[in-house]
């Protein structure tokens, strides 16, 4: 079967499809490689990078909880030189789009890494980690401020010759108002929504299972919750959005697109299932083949439009 | 891939013993590498559960597993009856480096005993000379003794003195490195208490170790990040799933 139907385009990207692994969850993509090509993704979005390396949180930092996990890693990461070095490289080397997540504690250090990717040519996108909630300081205060957040992204930009995504966090009051932030400071596009905070307690231990205590919701529990969030998102701004949270299906990934998303990202089932990209771009293309639905364009925001 | 339950049963009061068959790459399979199965088939259970290879029967092509009901997740798995089918990852991380013709000590623990199972296995092939200290809490803990038994010679502790050598394995360690006794290599697999005392034990010695490490893992394949340990100079995170889970003693922190 061709997936042609799922072809789009994106902040001047041209996918092949629109499902790509989120970041956190492929690591930089060699892991994945041993399962099926990397060509098969539209995209391949790695691992938050930051200025130094990152030992990251205590262990325990991944629990599972129902119909979800709990993770505190902690950005975890061999820092830019390592990932320009020899990460990068590696992963140039697929025909594939590569999207590079920054995480910073000052704008400074956001400029200098998101300098450095689009630099080395390596890279075909940023993706800016405003959103990291086991952290301090790991960006998350960028991430709840709006004008803090449209600053950022307007310094940023001034450095990258790449497309921008910003990464919103949904532990918000209004994901609306940030989202326009981000827009306002210039960003390409929008990724949303990153994990809720939560926690899980050990009964026996009496204590949080997590060594960070809390840590990021994800998996299909969180779906109806990003859902909303990017049917809200969708209406307020007008660059591209990528929809993510929960995603296990193809069906699952259509309601995002439904909701307003351009394109989706895939976390946790990675984990679930190490093939379930390839899987759920197969179902989603098998979808649009069910109802005649042409392209992705036929029916993304269908439901508020 | 899916393979299918060939025989479960009870080895001790929480310890389950499960093989199976089915397509599964038997040959590629190392003393200490562990399979990644996938708890039920809905969404209440996401994250798959990584359990130890206790042994491996490349001619019959079945591979078998000991686990302890600690959760869950385990608590599925041991409610699967024979011809269930179970989606299983692997044969994942990296395991024993299986030597030759040397003097071997091999200590475990509790629930770290089964991978120790397939290691000596692959060691007593090697014209090693082997010698097993196991720990257990009681006497009703203890599984598989007379197959370790086939395998060298087997000393036996519980914490109680139910059975064997009353006291933890570092007790009976510590008599048995009084008499003299040199060994080329250490493998260990335990709690992670009784590995740091170990290796307190042999420091100094010209002994080489290698322990096999513990951790909640999310992907098991080394992408997520979520099952590290810290390198014992603390430079760098080493992946328990894919690093690990069996490390040279003195590479990381225990």
């Amino acid at each position: 079967m061709s997936e042609g139907n799922l072809r789009v385009c994106m902040a001047g990207l041209e996918l092949r499809n629109p499902v790509m692994p989120a970041s956190g969850c492929f690591g930089f993509g060699k892991e994945y490689a041993k399962y099926y090509p990397l060509d098969q993704l539209g995209a391949v979005v790695v691992k938050a990078t930051t200025l130094k390396p990152r030992f990251g949180n205590a262990t325990p930092r991944v629990t599972e909880v129902r119909s979800g996990m709990l993770n505190a890693i902690g950005l975890a990461n061999p820092g830019m030189d390592q990932v320009l070095n020899h990460d990068l490289p590696w992963l140039a080397k697929h025909d594939v789009p590569i999207i590079v997540n920054v995480a910073g504690q000052t704008e400074d250090e956001y400029c200098q890494v998101v300098a450095g990717i689009s630099d080395s040519g390596l890279a075909q996108a940023i993706e800016l980690n405003v959103s990291c909630p086991n952290v301090k300081c790991g960006g998350i205060s960028f991430g709840v401020d709006p004008q803090v957040l449209s600053n950022l992204v307007e310094k940023v930009k001034r450095v990258s010759t790449l497309p921008v995504f910003v990464k919103l966090s949904p532990n918000v009051t209004s994901i609306r108002d940030m989202a326009v932030a981000a827009e306002q400071g210039g960003a390409d596009g929008i990724s949303l929504i990153n994990t809720l905070i939560g926690m899980k307690i050990d009964l026996t231990t009496r204590r949080p299972v997590l060594a960070n205590k809390i840590g990021g919701l994800s998996g299909p529990g969180i779906k109806p919750v990003a859902i909303r969030m990017v049917y809200e998102v969708a209406q307020a701004v007008t660059i591209p959005i990528i929809g993510m949270g929960g995603i296990y299906t193809g069906e699952d990934g259509i309601e995002f697109i439904m909701a307003g998303a351009t394109a989706v990202m895939v976390g946790t089932a990675n984990f679930t299932d190490p093939y379930a990209c390839p899987t759920i771009i197969k179902e989603m293309s098998q979808f649009m083949e069910d109802n005649g639905i042409a392209n992705l364009n036929d029916i993304r925001g269908c439901a508020y439009a | 891939m899916i393979v299918r339950v060939d025989k479960i049963m009870h080895v001790s009061p929480d310890i389950w013993e499960l093989s199976f068959v089915g397509s599964f790459p038997y040959e590629q399979v190392n003393a200490g590498q562990f399979v990644n199965i996938r708890i039920g088939t809905g969404y209440d259970h996401i994250l798959r559960r990584p359990i130890s290879i206790a042994a491996v029967d490349q001619e019959n092509k079945r591979l078998t597993l000991v686990f302890r009901v600690v959760g869950d997740g385990t608590k599925w798995l041991s409610g699967r009856r024979v011809g269930d089918d179970l989606d299983i990852l692997g044969p994942l991380g990296t395991g024993f480096p299986i030597v030759q013709g040397k003097s071997i000590l091999i200590v475990g623990g509790g629930i770290g005993i089964p991978p120790l199972y397939q290691l000596a296995s692959e060691l007593n092939e090697k014209s090693n000379n082997i010698q097993m200290v196991l720990g257990f809490r009681h006497q009703a803990d203890c599984f598989w003794l007379d197959r370790f038994n086939q395998l060298g010679e087997v000393t036996i502790t519980t914490e109680d003195g139910s059975l064997g050598q009353a006291g933890y394995v570092t007790d009976t360690l510590g008599k048995m490195k009084a008499t003299g006794k040199v060994w080329q290599y250490l493998y260990s697999c335990g709690p992670m208490a009784m590995l740091r005392a170990i290796r307190e034990q042999f420091r100094g010695t010209s002994t080489q170790g290698y322990v096999s490490l513990e951790e909640k893992m999310a992907c098991g394949v080394g992408a997520c990040y979520g099952c590290v340990c810290s390198s014992e100079n603390q430079q760098s995170a080493k992946r328990i799933c894919i690093d690990g889970p069996v490390f040279p003693w003195q590479e990381v922190a225990l």
